[in-house]
């Protein structure tokens, strides 16, 4: 392992952490908040920390997976546990694991929180909360990829580390040009969103801080109710917007180049859209016999889905009261998640496609036990190191989630509640059902089951396996033996 | 907008490179490009193969035949400059070579080994449209026959169109260059001939005139292409005629260098174990003399003349026997050994083996692809003759053509604000070669030859700190 290396990216995580720490301070200062210092102080703690990182340059290059899994799980952590402590320091939030699970939700853009009053946080504390998940959303990696020079081999793999799904499509030869081209899409979409919140009569404040929370697919609301109380055109847009942000970037990117007939056959996207549509549909039949105006039901029905498939976790309005059938649809899209490249956490469009195909597959050579059949996606065949890839990503899926589930239940609370707020922080959503539905939230958990859930949420962000890297020890012990060496 | 400006901001640096093919030429290719800011986009049909080049270097790889259009579409062949198609058959990379011309107007460049299309290389310039043809076996055979027609060097690279030639030795010792510095050596020889860069146990020193000289340095001089044997011996190296040369393996390689060295009056003797090549290469080579028997037999060797001929060249396509042969030829004869290598996975290691004098195709044509690439990304075009690394790519030797307006021309060389570790060593004007002074000039028209251990020059001008 070529720890200085590693330990030189963690100096540029700290660094362009303490970069972004400026917005909420100018926040801080429309607002003339005293608590805006406490960024300032934790942004020159981390300058302190980080300098000494950097200068001292790396001597070897050497970079492989290994290197780009650590360096990605220990900067997500390195930038949680800096990132919290404007919470904690300034007593807004007073409990250590409390601030730490708020920001690593934030981070992970999954949304869920531990406050029951949202409300009484200063706004630049508000700001910054929302903030994390716009930086989550993307990727701290990737955005440092836009701006650093790094050694050849190290930005694929720390790309690789950080970005969502079974595979990561360059859209551009160089990584470099490829962030640059993902992070221009993400902010100009971004500024569309604030500009049409706006545009409905959203304030300035509540248009950013919803924007960062549907462009990161986050879900911190700044209101206890989430959005239930802006209008039906706010509603609207943030419904489009979250769907949007759940779609593969790479489409996007067609779009740009105006590769028209690719865009347009898109699968993951198509399908993505389809589930969406489909959702909603079986909401709005299992809807109609609430006795809600047509119109209201088509949105309520839309915003939910569109929130909980892109895992962002906004609610418009509590469906943990909706009927069963309705509850159970938002529980399986929880699993299902976005498109693969985007900005959303989940299982993923693709990997539920592959693994759909893999079964037709298997139900096929029963009928035609010597057939060969290749696994397809746009048209290409799918390699097997990809399907199998996918295959072990669901099992460490399922035995994570299952023994998160167990870790919890020892609380003694009912299963649903357990079972969706595993299910909501490892698929980086927010809300569950129940305790921890719409209008609840975490506060409730001890904090055992907060750093089982902290866990959670970075192992679903950064898809299990770096952060799993990080607890199996060969990773570190060709480390070890030369230190004692 | 952003976009487009952080597109044209990479655009100026870097130039779209499509390669076709990710073999070892195709990997060290891509090696040395992405070292230089290119955007690379690498084809190949062996998705294995396409996943370890984007695994190492930061490329963009597409998995499919490098010559079908909706291929070349994907890996955007309208808004690439260069193409270039190493795989390992001539003819798919002609194919290549002609559907990408067709599709843009990118510059194509082709591997071609077989004789049957090497030696159509003006057709396929003229009407096909080739921006160069490569071939790695002749490549390799032309610096062999060049170290086979001056023994004592471990290489030679030649400039200025033939016309200066790059040689390194390493000194014996104890020997008469042993602690000698290189202002009392010009002194001494007032010959042209300049030290031009010197390793030392594992370091790689530009030397100035206080430098010195020990025993065991791996020394560089570049020298009008005569001049080397006569410097080599006023300083007391053996330089002895290469009369006769044994090929073990007559293979493309085989083949080509037989012929070169033929040309230079060299008896050429050739085993072979395939009896139909033998007597294919009795038709082409009539005057060598071909051995038709297994060339790692000892005896079969031994009746070849392997202990009393001058030089031994194995070209069996096998690195490991060929280094095999290197080691035994070392043991039973004083003959002047070449080791061609294929893939180098072990550098270290063979360097440990003390070989002598090692060919590598692939770097061969590495450095004249890079050599093309890098002229192509430079303001004006065409402005390197010749680019060679040495010592495992510390040190690059470049030919540059001096063109007029250049702020370098028409000054005294010590005026000029030279970046340091760089050596401007030969200049070449009109066909005669000079090891220029402090007082000379650099004139219009020149090419100069420039040892530096920057890498990435791609002008003249970029010799200025």
């Amino acid at each position: 392992m070529n720890l200085p290396i590693v330990w030189h990216v963690l100096g540029w995580i700290m660094t362009l952490e303490a970069g972004f720490m400026a917005l909420p301070c100018a926040v801080a200062v429309i607002y003339g908040e005293e608590s805006g210092w406490y960024f300032v102080w934790v942004a020159l703690l981390e300058l302190l920390i980080a300098v000494p990182l950097i200068v001292n340059k790396p001597r070897s290059n050497v970079f492989y997976i290994r290197e780009g899994c650590v360096a990605t799980a220990l900067g997500w952590i390195v930038m949680s546990v800096m990132g919290c402590l404007p919470f904690y320091f300034s007593r807004e939030i007073p409990r250590f694991t409390d601030a730490l699970f708020e920001t690593v939700s934030g981070f992970t853009t999954t949304g869920a929180s531990v406050l029951s009053d949202v409300e009484s946080l200063s706004y630049c504390m508000l700001f910054w909360r929302s903030f994390t998940h716009w930086i989550g959303g993307m990727g701290v990696l990737v955005f440092l990829l836009t701006v650093l020079q790094m050694p050849g081999g190290s930005r694929m793999n720390l790309m690789k580390a950080e970005s969502p799904g079974p595979t990561v499509g360059k859209l551009r030869p160089k990584v470099r040009q490829t962030a640059r081209i993902l992070y221009a899409i993400y902010f100009v979409l971004t500024v569309a969103e604030i500009v049409l919140l706006m545009a409905g009569g959203m304030p300035w404040f509540d248009s950013v801080t919803t924007a960062f929370g549907s462009a990161g697919t986050g879900g911190f609301g700044i209101k206890n109710d989430s959005l239930m109380s802006y209008s039906p055109y706010i509603q609207w847009v943030t419904a489009v917007f979250m769907t949007l942000f759940g779609v593969n970037f790479s489409f996007y990117y067609l779009l740009l180049y105006r590769k028209w007939k690719q865009a347009f056959t898109f699968e993951e996207v198509r399908t993505y859209l389809l589930i969406i549509l489909a959702a909603t549909g079986l909401i709005i039949l299992d809807l109609r016999h609430v006795g809600l105006a047509p119109a209201d039901t088509v949105r309520d029905a839309f915003f939910q889905v569109s929130s909980i498939i892109t895992t962002t976790g906004f609610s418009s309005v509590d469906f943990n009261l909706w009927p069963e059938t309705s509850r159970t649809v938002l529980v399986i899209l929880m699993f299902i998640g976005a498109c693969a490249g985007s900005t959303g956490g989940g299982i993923k469009v693709s990997r539920f496609s592959v693994v759909f195909k893999t079964m037709f597959k298997e139900l096929h050579s029963y009928v035609f036990p010597h057939s060969v059949r290749k696994i397809k996606v746009d048209g290409k065949s799918v390699e097997h190191e990809v399907i199998r890839g996918i295959n072990v990503f669901f099992l460490t899926f399922m035995v994570l989630f299952t023994l998160s589930v167990l870790c919890l239940s020892l609380e003694g609370r009912d299963l649903v509640t357990n079972f969706t707020a595993v299910a909501a922080t490892i698929n980086n959503i927010g809300p569950g059902l129940e305790l921890v539905g719409p209008t609840g939230n975490f506060g409730l958990f001890s904090d055992f089951s907060k750093y089982v859930l902290i866990f959670d949420m970075l192992a679903g962000r950064l898809e299990m396996f770096p952060i799993l890297v990080l607890f199996y020890p060969p990773t570190w012990r060709d480390t070890l033996r030369r230190r004692r060496a | 907008m952003l976009l487009k400006q952080a597109e044209k901001r990479d655009k100026k640096k870097g130039l779209n490179i499509i390669i076709v093919g990710c073999g070892k030429v195709g990997m060290s290719i891509v090696d040395q490009l992405s070292r230089e800011d290119h955007d690379i986009t690498v084809i190949d049909n062996d998705p294995q193969a396409v996943q370890t080049v984007t695994n190492l270097y930061d490329v963009i790889g597409i998995v499919g035949n490098g010559a079908s259009f909706s291929v070349q579409t994907e890996a955007g062949v309208e808004s690439a400059d260069i193409l270039i198609s190493v795989t390992g058959s001539d003819e798919l990379n002609l194919l290549c070579c002609i559907a990408a011309k067709r599709a843009s107007n990118c510059a194509v460049i082709a591997r071609v080994r077989t004789p049957d299309y090497s030696d159509d290389t003006a057709y396929l310039k003229g009407r096909l449209g080739l921006a160069m043809i490569i071939n790695p076996e002749k490549e390799s055979a032309r610096e062999i026959a060049r170290i086979v027609s001056l023994p004592t060097a471990l290489g030679v690279s030649s400039f200025a169109r033939g016309l200066a030639e790059m040689v390194r030795v390493r000194i014996p010792e104890p020997h008469y260059l042993h602690g000698k510095r290189l202002h009392e050596l010009s002194r001494e020889l007032d010959g042209a001939v300049l030290v031009c860069a010197v390793e030392r146990n594992g370091e790689v020193y530009i030397p100035d005139g206080s430098f010195q000289l020990l025993s065991g340095d791996a020394v560089t001089f570049i020298c009008p292409s005569r001049g080397a044997k006569l410097f080599l011996n006023r300083i007391g190296f053996r330089t002895n005629q290469t009369r006769d040369a044994l090929i073990i393996g007559g293979s493309k390689a085989g083949y080509y260098l037989a012929r070169m060295l033929l040309a230079q009056g060299v008896e050429v003797r050739i085993i072979e174990s395939n009896r139909d090549r033998c007597e294919q290469l009795s038709t082409f080579l009539p005057h060598a003399t071909i051995i038709h028997g297994d060339g790692t037999d000892a005896d079969m060797l031994r009746e070849a003349g392997i202990e009393t001929v001058d030089a031994v060249i194995p070209l069996t396509g096998i690195d490991e026997e060929n280094i095999m042969l290197t080691l035994h030829a070392q043991a039973v004869s004083n003959a002047k050994v070449v080791t061609k290598i294929n893939r180098i996975m072990f550098p270290e290691a063979i360097e440990r083996l003390n070989l002598g004098s090692v060919v590598c195709p692939k770097l061969i044509i590495t450095d004249i692809i890079v050599a093309y690439v890098r002229a192509r990304s430079a303001s004006k075009d065409y402005n390197i003759e010749t680019l060679v690394h040495l010592f495992d790519n510390r040190v690059e030797a470049i030919e540059f053509l001096a063109e007029a307006g250049s702020p370098v021309v028409d000054k005294p060389l010590k005026d000029l604000q030279l970046r340091d570790n760089l050596l401007v060593c030969c200049i070449n004007r009109r066909g005669s070669i000079l090891i220029p002074g402090g007082d000379e000039c650099i004139r219009e028209g020149d090419s100069v030859i420039i040892v530096t251990k920057h890498a990435g020059l791609r002008e003249l001008v970029d010799i200025l700190a």
